[in-house]
């Protein structure tokens, strides 16, 4: 018994540090491939030929006019709801003057990116990625390593920036949406609130504010764009590509926008 | 428009791809759309935070700055008519509020106003400005004003002290051996009082023996008091016979032998009186202006007199002299000269 439990512990310490090492690994790929991917989408090279382009355009439509109509009345009828649920609260606690604030502080700031990146990722990105990597799956497992700058231009650019696109066009939109209907829900069909609404805004959108915003977005869209591509382009020990499972992009997906959630709360909020 | 799903872009090949009518026009629509919505918002983030107003400054002076934060509101009336740019520390130790007012708001603002920054118990601070003459010269660009402080929060320990204070005291009226239940204990003694046999007399006499001598010798009281108002009646009955002669009997005349019948006699004979007195002044009168006459003329008979006797004098004068000329010139005359030896 003794004998079996002292030989178990370099087993458990040789599996421990597999685990951590292909953890170590798959991060640091995410992250290369990311750079190599930004490295290109801002190369003009990268948009010279015409079947590119083509590519790239395709995709932006694919990923983001599908999913427009329906993301749109989805997150406003979310909107109106969480809408109606502060303004009344506060209304029935004689806090009114601060339930703009808070509607345009929650939605507008925190749920609306988070939302549209997620949706983006769910709709687009993970499925996108998991039909890249059973194609890549039938590839020859030794396929040359010239093949990456191909696969790069050809597969995960247009994909990429197809995500980023989607996303960073839902949130702008859905944002303009849930701050019109916060305006309609709060003073009704009248002109005569907008000098005040206005105001409002602004002073909720401050210079930190709103560059804390822009940029959580802009990772938001970024994260979704590459992580789940990663999963899809990384190779084995032998070189193939191989079937991974979905949960597990997701989850790593998943932790990402959480932290880029945590660091812009603490940036906003610190 | 096509609505390929994203598993149909597996391959960027043209053959495995769906075909999108106008994708190239379709794809610049939306990237164009993005840019717009990205430099609308921008746009309108900038108009909402100011950026294309023309202001003026206010720098507010306070001691403290607690709860003050760039970009909350300045407010006249209820209206924010302006917003905390900076907020620094003077030299003097005292905060500086800068404060953006636009030009177009700016005129509600004059040399006399006050500026206050109240703190509530719920939400952030707030910078009034009160106006009281909008006829004063409008305030000038740059202008410090010291910021008068109203803070509910500063009263609370006054609050807690008072309200111990209060407590203790409680504590010293519920106590066993407060006042207040002494009291209390006599005003149940009173009560049942009350409500004993004698009531409100028991109360004020201490017993019900007193009380019951004191509502007998009322009683008794009281009798006496009848019997003295009979005879006050009798008194006032007497009085009036005497004075207005009522009759006793039913046979008898009213106004006989009374006070007041003979007073009214007495009246009457005193008018015919005054009516001889009247006519006797009258004549009185008629020998006083006749008398009044008589003075006249004897005034001016003395006035007549006084001439006559000037005229007498002068004729005895003349008259001497004439005999003094006649006793000269008459040889009988006599030698007034007195001659010397």
């Amino acid at each position: 018994m003794g004998c079996d439990l002292i030989a178990f512990v370099p087993h458990l310490l040789h599996r421990l540090r597999r685990s951590v090492l292909a953890f170590a690994v798959a991060w640091l790929h995410v992250l290369m491939l990311g750079a190599k991917i930004l490295v290109i989408a801002c190369a003009p090279a990268s948009y010279r030929s015409a079947r590119q382009r083509q590519l790239i355009l395709r995709q932006i439509y694919l990923a983001t006019a599908p999913l427009l109509i329906w993301f749109v009345m989805l997150s406003a009828l979310v909107s109106l709801v969480l809408i109606r649920i502060v303004v009344a609260t506060s209304v029935s606690y004689g806090l009114s003057q601060y339930a703009l604030e808070v509607l345009v502080r929650t939605l507008v700031l925190e749920l609306i990116p988070l939302y549209a990146a997620l949706f983006v990722a769910v709709r687009f990105s993970m499925p996108g990625a998991q039909h890249l990597r059973e194609r890549l799956a039938r590839r020859q497992p030794q396929a040359p390593r010239g093949d990456e700058q191909q696969l790069l231009q050809t597969e995960l650019l247009p994909r990429a920036l197809a995500g980023t696109f989607a996303v960073l066009l839902l949130a702008a939109l859905n944002c303009v949406v849930a701050l019109l209907l916060a305006y309609l829900v709060v003073h009704g069909f009248s002109r005569w609130g907008l000098p005040t609404y206005t105001r409002s805004v602004g002073q909720i959108f401050s210079a930190a504010v709103t560059l804390i915003f822009s940029l959580k977005t802009l990772f938001f869209s970024l994260a979704v764009a590459i992580v789940p591509l990663a999963g899809s382009a990384q190779r084995d020990a032998d070189g193939a590509y191989p079937r991974g499972s979905d949960i597990s992009e997701f989850a790593r997906l998943f932790s990402v926008v959480l932290v880029i959630e945590v660091v812009s709360l603490v940036g906003n909020y610190s | 428009m096509n609505k390929p799903s994203p598993s149909a872009t597996d391959s960027p090949g043209a053959a495995s791809l769906p075909t999108v009518r106008n994708l190239e026009l379709k794809a610049v629509l939306l990237l164009l759309f993005l840019l717009s919505l990205v430099l609308g918002s921008a746009a309108y983030l900038m108009y909402a935070r100011g950026v294309f107003e023309a202001t003026q400054q206010l720098v507010l002076v306070a001691e403290d700055s607690e709860g003050v934060e760039v970009g909350m509101d300045l407010t006249f009336a209820g209206f924010a008519i302006g917003r905390v740019a900076r907020i620094e520390l003077g030299e003097d130790g005292n905060a500086r509020i800068l404060i953006d007012v636009p030009q177009k708001d700016a005129r509600w603002l004059r040399r006399s106003s006050v500026f206050t920054l109240e703190r509530g118990l719920v939400g952030a601070a707030r910078i009034r400005a009160f106006t009281g003459v909008l006829d004063d010269p409008p305030i000038e660009d740059g202008a410090v004003r010291p910021v008068l402080r109203g803070d509910a929060l500063s009263g609370i320990p006054e609050v807690m002290i008072a309200v111990h204070e209060l407590l203790a005291n409680l504590r010293a009226l519920t106590a066993e051996d407060a006042a207040l239940l002494a009291s209390l204990a006599n005003l149940q003694r009173v009560t049942e009082t009350l409500n004993g046999p004698q009531g409100a007399l028991a109360l004020l006499f201490g017993s019900d023996a007193e009380a019951r001598q004191l509502v007998e010798r009322t009683k008794a009281l009281l009798a006496r008091t009848d019997a003295l108002a009979a005879r006050l009646d009798r008194l006032a009955a007497n009085a009036d016979r005497q004075i207005f002669g009522q009759p006793v009997g039913p046979a008898a005349k009213a106004g006989q032998g009374g006070l007041v019948s003979e007073t009214r006699a007495t009246v009457g004979e005193l008018n015919g009186l005054l009516v001889d007195a009247r006519s006797s002044l009258q004549r009185v009168d008629a020998l006083l202006l006749e008398v009044h006459g008589i003075a006249g003329n004897t005034r001016a008979a003395t006035t007549d007199l006084g001439a006559l006797r000037n005229e007498v004098e002068a004729t005895l004068r003349k008259v001497e002299h004439l005999i003094n000329e006649v006793n000269r010139r008459w040889p009988f005359a006599r030698d007034n000269e007195i001659r010397l030896p």
